[in-house]
């Protein structure tokens, strides 16, 4: 188990996020700001979101609880940084 | 009547069919004499204070869907100069307008061309022309890809928004075409019934082509019905029903989740785009009560520890399909579902949703599956199949060869493509009538056994001249690694096949065990040379595993 903070967490979606968009041939998508939406900007599909829960739980090696945040706020990458932060630092 | 120009394919494929006299799929297509609309209107009568529908969190009734759908029905007869194709685009997303326009489409005798403004703006303009579709209905959000349709449409088009109050400044914008608002619809009680046509469309539905090119394939509502009347009674729907609507509109899948619903005044409920993402609160906070997606989605829910015993109680069936379902995969779904049936259903587009089935049983069915992935079972009523070899001669039991299938369910072929529909719909000598090439290799059961699924024609290569099946190879190394998604490619390209394989594990973690556990199993010829782990596979729209895309990974990892 690991403690993170939020610009911890965002380093490591930034990678996700690049490794990604090449993996699928896309442009990487440079520095992600903080209202960036994964979902709608299209960087990302649904399916995709799911798995980036996975991959940021085995990151962060433990089960983090993504029941609370609201879908809104879940795929927008500031909240989603803070939030996993405070998870982590809850436990 | 099917549309004018695409008559030849349609009318050729139509005579087949008829002349394939004893056969079950004679019977069972001509009793599918109801519209596809039939079921929908007699719930709204039925039942018109229940709800039809939840979409962007709002539940609409039945009285209300059908009013909204009656609207666009009667302004679609309304403009009938647009009507020289039996087809209406429906360009919106998981809106109140996307079914109001899917059910007011076909209220007006027409089929549905279902367009997604997530897809990117080139595909869905060809989507669009190749459809020929003279009438389209839009919502608010899909608004922003309207340009694309529109600028370089040949031909005047009539644009339904019913989203929109003011359409004047389109109307400048693009004065070639009509532009109806929502205050301009026709009210719905100036909707009439449309005459019933044998061969009426249902939905022209787009799937990859190996060209590249989209390929539509054109479903007649009687197909449709042929799949509903088995579908609704088998898992015995009824009003208190509340069926997820995982697939986008785009996906053939979603049919199932409209009509099956609407058949019996059940509740389609249709997570936003966000609301995707957290499968596990939409069952629970939408009540489901059937849930259907592809099997991506169990295998990410297991990843997410979302499949604990007993966490979805109130699910009482649970379908699979659109690509295998592994053993692992549904272990974990039935344990957290202790009151639901689990079914892996099968089907291509081509043969209407879903043609073969089998119900999962934790005492049974572990032995009845090969390589680890779930039978595809047995073929619904009136569909028959043969499993056949390269010069589709039926091949003996317990033997492998593609899979070939005829029926009430067999759709009409490739939109104004004969040489293509001729191509994938056949007559086999020694057997009456039409049958689909599915291009899917199965092992022909012995008296009783399910349909094995052993992956697609084309994924069986030659390895320095040895047969080789990707699949057996995905199966030995899915085994090992603790990943369900692995794909194995040929790799490099020799002058006769291939000088070996490699594969592709969507797994974060590298496992240097790995080549010596799939070596224990599998001839040297068979072991990938390489492993490539990454955290995420390329997916299609639908969710699949993209093996078009994968490949190219390794003309990159190979420059």
């Amino acid at each position: 188990m690991i403690e993170a903070s939020s610009e911890q967490i965002r380093t490591f979606l930034q990678q996700y996020i690049v490794e990604k968009s090449l993996a699928g041939g896309k442009e990487s998508p440079g520095e992600l700001a903080d209202d960036c939406d994964l979902l709608l900007s299209g960087m990302i599909d649904s399916l995709g979101l799911l798995d980036l829960m996975g991959a940021i739980q085995q990151h962060c090696q433990q089960e983090i609880d993504f029941e609370a945040l609201d879908p809104e706020q879940l795929t927008v990458v500031g909240p989603l940084c803070r939030y996993v932060s405070e998870q982590l630092a809850s436990r | 009547m099917l549309p004018e120009a695409g008559g030849s394919w349609a009318s050729e494929l139509g005579r087949q069919l008829k002349n394939s006299a004893g056969s079950s799929s004679v019977a069972a297509m001509t009793s599918a004499t109801r519209p596809l609309w039939a079921g929908f209107m007699r719930a709204a009568r039925n039942f018109p204070q229940r709800p039809a529908v939840v979409a962007e969190r709002e539940t609409v009734s039945y009285a209300d869907l059908r009013d909204s759908a009656c609207s666009i029905a009667a302004t679609i007869q309304r403009y009938s100069e647009f009507s020289s194709t039996q087809l209406t685009a429906v360009l919106a997303y998981r809106s109140r307008t996307a079914f109001a326009g899917v059910l007011g489409t076909l209220l007006a005798g027409n089929g549905y061309v279902p367009l997604n403004r997530t897809f990117p703006e080139g595909r869905t303009h060809a989507m669009f022309e190749r459809s020929e579709c003279r009438s389209l209905i839009v919502d608010a959000k899909s608004l922003p890809q309207l340009g694309c349709l529109l600028e370089h449409a040949q031909q005047r088009i009539l644009v339904i928004l019913p989203d929109v109050r003011d359409v004047a400044p389109l109307a400048a914008k693009w004065p070639m075409h009509r532009f109806v608002a929502s205050e301009d619809l026709s009210p719905a009680s100036h909707w009439q019934e449309p005459a019933l046509e044998t061969d009426g469309l249902a939905y022209l539905l787009f799937t990859s082509g190996s060209t590249g090119t989209p390929k539509g394939v054109a479903v007649a509502q009687r197909n449709v019905i042929s799949f509903l009347d088995y579908m609704v009674e088998r898992y015995d729907v009824s009003e208190q029903d509340r069926l997820s609507q995982m697939f986008d509109m785009t996906f053939d899948l979603s049919a199932f989740d409209m009509f099956v619903a609407w058949e019996r005044g059940a509740c389609v409920c249709c997570p936003t785009q966000k609301e995707i993402i957290k499968p596990d609160s939409y069952i629970r906070n939408n009540d489901l009560t059937v849930w259907f997606s592809v099997p991506s989605t169990a295998v990410f829910m297991k990843q997410l520890s979302l499949l604990k015993p007993g966490s979805y109680p109130g699910l009482r069936v649970s379908l699979f399909c659109g690509e295998p379902l592994p053993v692992s995969s549904v272990q974990a779904w039935s344990e957290a579902v202790p009151n639901s049936i689990v079914e892996n259903l099968y089907g291509p587009t081509e043969l209407t949703i879903a043609c073969t089935l089998y119900r999962w049983d934790a005492l049974h069915s572990e032995a009845e599956s090969e390589m680890g992935i779930v039978p595809i079972g047995y073929p619904y009523p009136g569909m028959n199949y043969l499993v056949v070899d390269e010069e589709l001669h039926e091949v003996s039991p317990g033997e492998q060869g593609e899979l070939l299938m005829s029926g009430p369910q067999m759709s009409l072929g490739y939109w104004k493509d004969a040489r293509k529909t001729a191509d994938a719909f056949i007559n086999v000598t020694d057997h009456t009538g039409v049958y689909y090439r599915t291009g899917d290799r199965v092992r022909r059961p012995q008296s009783g056994a399910p349909l094995i699924h052993l992956g697609r024609v084309d994924s069986q290569i030659k390895v320095l001249g040895h047969r080789v099946e990707l699949g057996e190879i995905e199966a030995v190394v899915r085994k090992h690694c603790g990943s369900d998604a692995v794909v194995a490619v040929g790799w490099p390209r020799t002058s006769s096949g291939y000088g070996g394989v490699e594969a592709f594990v969507e797994n974060q973690v590298e496992n240097h065990h790995l080549r010596d556990a799939v070596r224990s199993e599998l001839p040297e010829y068979m072991v990938p040379r390489k492993f490539h782990f990454s955290d995420r596979l390329p997916r299609n729209a639908n969710g699949k595993l993209d093996r078009a895309a994968i490949s190219k990974l390794l003309d990159g990892k190979h420059d």
